[in-house]
């Protein structure tokens, strides 16, 4: 397609900032210099919201941290409660009783749920399926509203996942619901399915990552299984009850932003086998570990160090804690996979691509601005 | 016929229907495009969002600045025309909320940029926005 | 007991004569020179651990140095291998790594350098990232206290309210 254009003439070179004020691009900014259509060059520009999260968590103890963590990505926050609740349960050494195991995993993926029907969403306002747009955020209350029941928040759970275990149990009732809301989440899969032609045209064969571009580069989750590597860290790694669950990755060859878009769709389908899977085997007992009932201030974190990694909706999510005997922790450090999506991946896929493409090969990636900036 | 002052006349015009630019931060993001959507449907009061601050009345500041991000928001303050509104959404705009202690954030929105209304919340609940766009409506009603 | 965890370390061992333990069943933990570390990283990486998960620094203010780690993991035996190297504090530099795994270790790099004010050698790109306008000050150093920062930066003396924080 690009080689059928003629060049543009010569001295109407100009700069072109994708910003953050564009209705179509998030906290982000990104710089193109463009001639004529195509865009020659790319440079992203973080740091619309840098809090310095990392030493934020240096001044606070565990317990404080738990809430501090949901803010880490706006769009999933039960997800990153839990990698952060991992790290400090093993740098602690506490035994996690067996249902609070499995309602973490129930929770965590209907954030997944959750986080990727914002991907359809925004994808398709992006590509200009408006009816899309509004579908999607309809639907993605009947999960806000469990969250509201389950935890007390809309959109953030105030440190519902917390070293331990997880804070109170499920109430009267929440089984049922939670059951009627997947048949929900089924039929909306159905709607999405019916394909858009003209989504369909905007989306295939544009921004094509290989395999060995996308190692390189440092992609991972959704975006390295469009490409065609089937890698997932819940089966390389498993962490709570991962291994007893029966469950599939999805995976596509072509690479381009149509193979990543359809792979979101699969995994709700993955998710919602998942969570039926769970809420059968519930066992009963406790929620949290008998010691961390009542919320401590001091604890005594031990010397130590750990490395802990989890799936979130967007690809691999890890925590790196040092503990030196006080009760903060002496270094937190985060590790998202937006900051290696939105910068060196970005900047790759849009050398060489028209303008009227940008914004597919944009949110296709599936970006976070919160998660890269920290 | 009533008397009415000038400012009276022109805020009046702003009754009828107010178009919004948004400036989501993160925590914006989550709690103000639910309003679009089809269950808190923001359309059937008038209120629309346009896609430049020059066709805008009313500029929501959502979720948390840093010191990068401020001065953009200035500017796009200054690109709006006169009568406009600023609405301010969430705690980390009044008193820097869960960032308090944090190097880059800015802790009060009314040295930058004049507020005529804070919502609080963390992040503030989509009837609490309808009930905050209903105030600035009974205000304008009474200017004389 | 004989696993492939405590046998990929004794490889090691045994080949550069570094200290290392085995945390648990995937988990392996190197220390390291700083001489060493760029034939120990070009090794690894040819013997399957493509993927470079994350770059790291932590600051030993009593110690007087920077300890960094880096963060390896390999998609065909899934282990996780953490090579860590100590660097003296006030003049911290060292050789980069992105000859061995290119753009993904420059941006990593180029964090640390505008946090921590670690110099890279051979970094094509070491410009500031996150902060505008404020060049010079590594914010995640230990001896940058953000408390007191925030205060005289932020708060007013003369307002009644926020004179108690000075107290």
């Amino acid at each position: 397609m690009i080689d059928e254009m003629e060049p543009a003439p010569k001295g109407t070179d100009y700069d072109l900032y994708f910003g953050p004020a564009h209705p179509g691009s998030g906290n982000f900014g990104v710089k193109l210099k463009v001639a004529g259509e195509i865009v020659v060059s790319a440079r992203a520009d973080p740091g619309y919201l840098h809090r310095g999260f990392e030493k934020l968590m240096e001044y606070r103890t565990p317990i404080q941290n738990a809430v501090l963590s949901d803010r880490l990505c706006v769009l999933e926050p039960l997800n990153w409660n839990l990698v952060h609740a991992e790290a400090v349960d093993e740098l602690m050494d506490i035994d996690v009783p067996e249902r609070a195991k499995y309602i973490r995993v129930i929770m965590a993926e209907l954030s997944r749920i959750q986080s990727h029907i914002i991907w359809y969403g925004v994808f398709s306002l992006g590509t200009g399926f408006d009816t899309g747009f509004k579908m999607a955020f309809g639907y993605r209350d009947y999960i806000l509203d469990l969250f509201e029941l389950i935890t007390g928040g809309r959109v953030y759970p105030a440190g519902y996942i917390c070293p331990g275990g997880v804070r109170r149990d499920f109430p009267n009732g929440a089984r049922d619901k939670i059951l009627k809301v997947l048949d929900k989440m089924g039929e909306m899969i159905k709607l999405e399915e019916l394909e858009n032609p003209a989504l369909g045209a905007r989306a295939k064969g544009v921004g094509i990552l290989k395999v060995k571009d996308a190692i390189r580069l440092g992609a991972t989750g959704p975006v390295l299984r469009g490409s065609g590597m089937k890698t997932d860290v819940r089966k390389d790694e498993p962490y709570e009850i991962y291994d007893r669950l029966d469950f599939e990755v999805p995976v596509r060859k072509e690479g381009d932003a149509y193979a990543r878009y359809w792979i979101g769709i699969e995994e709700m389908k993955q998710s919602i086998k998942i969570i039926k899977q769970a809420l059968k085997e519930l066992p009963e007992g406790e929620v949290i570990d008998p010691s961390w009932k009542k919320p401590k201030l001091s604890v005594k974190i031990p010397k130590g160090e750990v490395y802990v990694r989890n799936e979130v909706a967007r690809g691999e999510a890890a925590v790196y804690m040092v503990g030196d005997g006080g009760s903060k922790p002496y270094r937190c450090k985060i590790r998202g996979p937006d900051f290696l999506h939105m910068i060196p991946v970005l900047e790759y896929l849009l050398k060489g691509a028209q303008i009227a493409d940008v914004p597919a090969i944009y949110w296709s990636l599936n970006i976070c601005p919160a998660d890269m900036d920290r | 016929m009533v008397k009415r002052s000038k400012k009276a006349k022109t805020m009046r015009k702003l009754i009828k229907a107010i178009w919004i630019f948004s400036w989501f931060n993160s925590c914006g993001f989550c709690e103000l495009v639910p309003l679009v959507g089809s269950r808190w449907d923001m359309e059937r009061f008038g209120m629309i969002i346009v896609g430049t601050p020059r066709h805008a009345d009313v500029l929501f500041i959502a979720g948390y600045q840093t010191l990068k991000s401020i001065k953009r928001a200035k500017i796009i303050y200054e690109q709006m025309a006169e009568p406009k509104v600023v609405i301010a959404l969430g705690s980390c705009t009044m008193t820097g909320g869960m960032y308090w202690d944090s190097y880059n954030t800015i802790k009060r929105l009314e040295d930058y940029l004049p507020v005529t209304m804070y919502v609080p919340g963390c992040p503030p609940r989509p009837e609490a926005v309808f009930e905050a766009c209903e105030k600035i409506f009974g205000h304008v009603k009474e200017l004389k | 007991m004989d696993t492939k965890e405590t046998g990929l370390l004794d490889e090691i061992k045994s080949k550069f004569k570094v200290d290392g333990r085995v945390q648990r069943e995937q988990r392996i933990w190197i220390s390291t020179d700083g001489s060493k570390l760029m034939e120990v990283c070009k090794w690894l990486k040819d013997g399957g651990f493509t993927h470079l998960s994350a770059i790291s620094a932590t600051d030993w203010l009593k110690d007087g140095k920077y300890e960094l780690t880096y963060h390896l993991w390999s998609y065909d035996d899934n282990i996780l291998v953490t090579v860590k190297t100590k660097i003296d504090r006030k003049n911290p530099s060292i050789d980069s790594v992105v000859p061995v795994w290119e753009e993904n270790a420059q941006i990593h790099e180029r964090e640390l350098h505008e946090l921590f004010g670690v110099k890279f050698k051979g970094n094509p790109d070491l410009s500031p990232l996150f902060l505008e306008d404020q060049e010079d000050v590594h914010p995640f150093r230990k001896d940058f206290n953000w408390r007191e920062h925030v205060r005289e930066k932020f708060y007013n003396k003369e307002n009644e309210r926020e004179a108690v924080y000075y107290d």
